[in-house]
C-alpha cells in the first residue's frame, strides 16, 4: 500500500506548521495561551475512526480504503479547500493518517446523515483529517464526533469540495473532557450554485482552537456557518470564522452564539471579505456573547473587508450579562430566578443551536448547554 | 377571613430617590373588580411594579399583603407563587424561549404538579381560543417579534392559564384596537367565570375609562400624584369620561 504523504512532504508540512503564525491573538490578561509556540506532545498518532452509512449508494471509508479504492475521487477534493496559511493544517497533514473520506456521487440525496467517529484513548494524539466530496446536485449531511479520553491532544481538518447544486451539512460536536487539547481546521469550497453548511459546537476540552471557513469562487453559492461555543471552569476557546467572497452573486451567513462562564475564556474573530470584483455579493455576520460571570471573558471580533460597491453586508454583534428586563419577567410568573436565568441562556443559544442537524444532536447540545449553565 | 384580599396599607415607593407613591391605602377583595384610574404620572404602573418586586422600585413604607401573606418579604417569583400576577404593560421579549415551555414551567411553578404535558397542551389551546390566539403562536419565542397587540394577548393567556389569586392589569388596554379590547374584556370575563378563576381579584389599571365597558368594575380608584384622592361605584369611571382629571383634581384640592 503506497503510502498516504511521502516523509518529505511530511517533513514540509512541520516546517510549514513551524513557520507558519498562527494569526491568533497573542496571549493578554485573560487569555493565557500563546498557540505561536503550542507544541504537539512527542511519540506517534493513533486513535480509531468509525464511519457509519446508511446508504450503500454512498461511499465512506477511512483514508486507506480511500487510497487503494477512489484513489481518483479522493485526490479531486484532497487538500483543495485548506490554505497555505492555516497553521494547524499543516500539523494534521505532517501526522497525515487517521480519516474519513465521504464521497455522495451526482444527484444522489442522503437524508440519513453520514456519523464519522473518531477515538482517541488516554493522553493519545490523533489527527484525523475528514475529506468530503459531494458531486453535482447530490445532496448529504456529515456528523464529526470526537471520543476523547482525558489528556488527550486531537489536532485535525476537515475539508468539503462540492459540485455544481450540492447541498452539505457538516456538522461538529466537540464535548471532550476538561484536560483535553484539540484543534480543528475546516475549509469548504462549494461548486456552482451549491449550499454549504457548517455547524459547529464547541463545548468541550481545556483548549479548543478553530477555524472554519468557506471559500467561495464559484457564484451562486450559499454559504452558512452557525457556531456555538461556550467556556467554563478554566477552558480557553479560540474560533476564527472566514468567509472569502472571490465572485459575486453568493450569499454567506454566519451566526455565532457564546458565553462564558467561572474563568472560561473565548476569542471569535470573524472575517468577511468581499473581493472588488464580487459584485451582489451578501453576506451576514451576528455574534452574540453572553457572559455569566465577572472572571469570564469574551473578545469578540468582526473583520469585514469589503472591496466591492455592489453588495449587501450586515454585522451585529452584541456582548453582556443577562437581561434584566427578561428576568424580571420570567421571575413574576412564578419561575425562579436560577430556573428564569437558564431558560434565558438556553434560549440565547437556540437560534444557532436550531440549525444542527438530527433532533437527537440538538436535544444532545441542549443537555450539555444547559449542564453548563447550572453549573 | 379578615385579612383576606390583596391588602395595600400606607404604601410608599421612589425611584432613583423620588417619591412617586406617597402612601396608598387600598384592598381588593377575592371575586371583585377594583379599577384604578389616573392621568399619566400619577403613579399607577409604580403601584403594580412595587407590588411585583421589581428591584428599580424601592418600597420605603407601608404593607402590602395577599390574603395575609406579606408580599413585601417574598421575592418577585414567589410573589407569583404566592397568587399575584401582573399583566406588563411593555412585557419582555426573551428569544429562544418558546411560548408554551415558558407557559409550562410558570403553571408548573405557580401550580406545581397539577397538569401532566398533553392536559396542559390541551387547557393551552383552550384559553389561547379565549384570549385570541392562534395555535401559530405556539412555536413562537416569548413576546420576540411581537406586535403590541400580540404581546397583549399573551399576557391575558397567562393570566387564563396561571389563574392567579389577584391579577393587576397595567394598562392592558393602552394602544388595542376595539377588537383586542374585546378580547381583552372576554379574558377577564372567562377566567371569572371558571372554576380556578372565580374567587380571583382583580386592579385593573387604566387611563381611559373605554375598557370598563367590557369589565364592570365593583370600585373605581382614582390615583392623581401618588395619592388615591377619589374612590367610588362605576359612575365614577363615567364622571371622568365625561369631565376628565382636571375636574376631579380641582375638587379634592379644594378639599384638602
Amino acid at each position: 500500500m503506497p503510502s498516504l504523504l511521502s516523509a518529505p512532504d511530511r517533513a514540509a508540512e512541520l516546517d510549514a506548521f513551524a513557520s507558519t503564525p498562527s494569526g491568533r491573538g497573542k496571549p493578554g490578561r485573560y487569555w493565557k495561551i500563546d498557540l505561536e509556540t503550542l507544541v504537539p506532545p512527542p511519540g506517534r498518532s493513533a486513535g480509531s475512526v468509525t464511519i457509519d452509512s446508511k446508504d450503500t449508494r454512498v461511499v465512506a471509508c477511512d483514508l486507506q480504503t480511500a487510497q487503494r479504492d477512489h484513489a481518483a475521487l479522493f485526490s479531486r477534493a484532497f487538500r483543495t479547500a485548506v490554505q497555505p496559511h492555516q497553521k494547524f493544517a499543516h500539523l494534521a497533514l505532517a501526522n497525515f493518517g487517521l480519516g474519513a473520506f465521504v464521497y455522495v456521487p451526482p444527484g444522489v440525496a442522503i437524508d440519513e446523515p453520514v456519523v464519522v467517529r473518531y477515538t482517541a484513548a488516554a493522553a493519545e494524539s490523533i489527527y484525523p483529517y475528514t475529506v468530503v466530496l459531494v458531486d453535482d446536485g447530490a445532496r448529504a449531511t456529515v456528523i464529526e464526533r470526537l471520543d476523547l479520553a482525558a489528556g488527550a491532544f486531537a489536532c485535525g481538518v476537515a475539508e468539503i469540495l462540492t459540485g455544481e447544486r450540492a447541498d452539505v451539512t457538516y456538522a461538529s460536536a466537540q464535548l471532550a473532557p476538561a484536560d483535553v487539547r484539540v484543534l480543528f481546521t475546516r475549509a469548504a469550497r462549494p461548486g456552482r450554485d451549491a449550499r454549504v453548511t457548517w455547524a459547529n459546537a464547541e463545548l468541550g476540552a481545556e483548549l479548543s482552537v478553530s477555524e472554519v471557513g468557506v471559500t467561495i469562487d464559484q457564484p451562486g453559492v450559499e454559504a452558512h456557518v452557525a457556531t456555538v461555543f461556550f467556556p467554563t471552569g478554566t477552558q480557553h476557546v479560540d474560533i476564527l470564522s472566514s468567509i472569502d467572497h472571490r465572485v459575486g452573486d453568493s450569499t454567506s451567513d454566519t451566526l455565532v452564539k457564546s458565553a462564558a462562564a467561572g474563568r472560561g475564556q473565548g476569542r471569535y474573530l470573524g472575517n468577511i471579505r468581499i473581493a472588488a470584483h464580487a459584485q451582489q455579493s451578501n453576506a451576514s455576520l451576528r455574534d452574540d456573547a453572553l457572559l455569566l460571570s465577572k472572571d469570564a471573558h469574551i473578545d469578540s471580533i468582526p473583520a469585514l473587508e469589503i472591496a466591492a460597491n455592489d453588495v449587501k453586508a450586515y454585522h451585529g454583534a452584541t456582548v453582556g450579562a443577562l437581561d434584566e428586563d427578561g428576568l424580571f419577567y420570567m421571575t413574576s410568573r412564578g419561575i425562579e430566578r436560577a430556573a428564569a436565568e437558564r431558560m434565558i441562556a438556553l434560549g440565547f443559544f437556540e437560534p444557532a443551536v436550531d440549525r444542527f442537524p438530527t433532533q437527537a444532536l440538538r436535544d444532545e447540545l441542549r443537555a450539555v448547554l444547559e449542564e453548563k449553565v447550572s453549573r | 377571613m379578615a385579612d383576606q384580599g390583596l391588602r395595600i396599607d400606607g404604601l410608599r415607593c421612589s425611584v432613583e430617590g423620588n417619591e412617586i407613591l406617597k402612601g396608598i391605602d387600598l384592598v381588593v377583595e377575592p371575586g371583585k373588580v377594583h379599577a384604578l384610574m389616573g392621568p399619566n404620572g400619577s403613579g399607577k404602573s409604580t403601584l403594580a411594579f412595587s407590588l411585583a418586586g421589581h428591584p428599580h422600585y424601592d418600597v420605603t413604607g407601608g404593607t402590602a399583603s395577599l390574603d395575609g401573606e406579606d408580599l413585601l418579604a417574598l421575592s418577585p417569583d414567589k410573589r407569583a407563587r404566592a397568587g399575584l400576577f401582573l399583566s406588563f404593560q411593555y412585557p419582555a421579549a426573551v428569544p429562544g424561549v418558546k411560548v408554551p415551555n415558558f407557559l409550562y414551567a410558570a403553571r408548573q411553578a405557580v401550580r406545581p404538579g397539577e397538569l401532566t404535558p398533553a392536559k396542559f397542551r390541551a387547557l393551552l389551546l383552550e384559553k389561547m381560543d379565549v384570549v385570541g390566539m392562534d395555535a401559530s403562536f405556539l412555536g413562537r419565542y416569548l413576546n420576540d417579534g411581537f406586535s403590541g397587540g400580540e404581546k397583549k394577548r399573551l399576557e391575558m393567556l397567562q393570566m387564563t392559564v396561571l389563574a392567579p389569586k389577584y391579577a393587576i392589569l397595567d394598562e392592558t388596554d393602552s394602544g388595542l384596537d376595539v377588537d383586542a379590547l374585546k378580547d381583552v374584556g372576554e379574558s377577564v370575563t372567562a377566567l371569572r367565570a371558571s372554576a380556578e378563576g372565580e374567587r380571583t381579584g382583580f386592579l385593573i389599571i387604566t387611563h381611559y375609562p373605554r375598557i370598563l365597558q367590557h369589565i364592570t368594575p365593583d370600585v373605581v380608584h382614582v390615583m392623581i400624584d401618588g395619592r388615591i384622592v377619589k374612590t367610588g361605584g362605576p359612575d365614577l369611571a363615567n364622571r371622568i369620561e365625561r369631565e376628565g382629571y382636571d375636574v376631579i383634581r380641582e375638587e379634592t384640592r379644594s378639599l384638602a
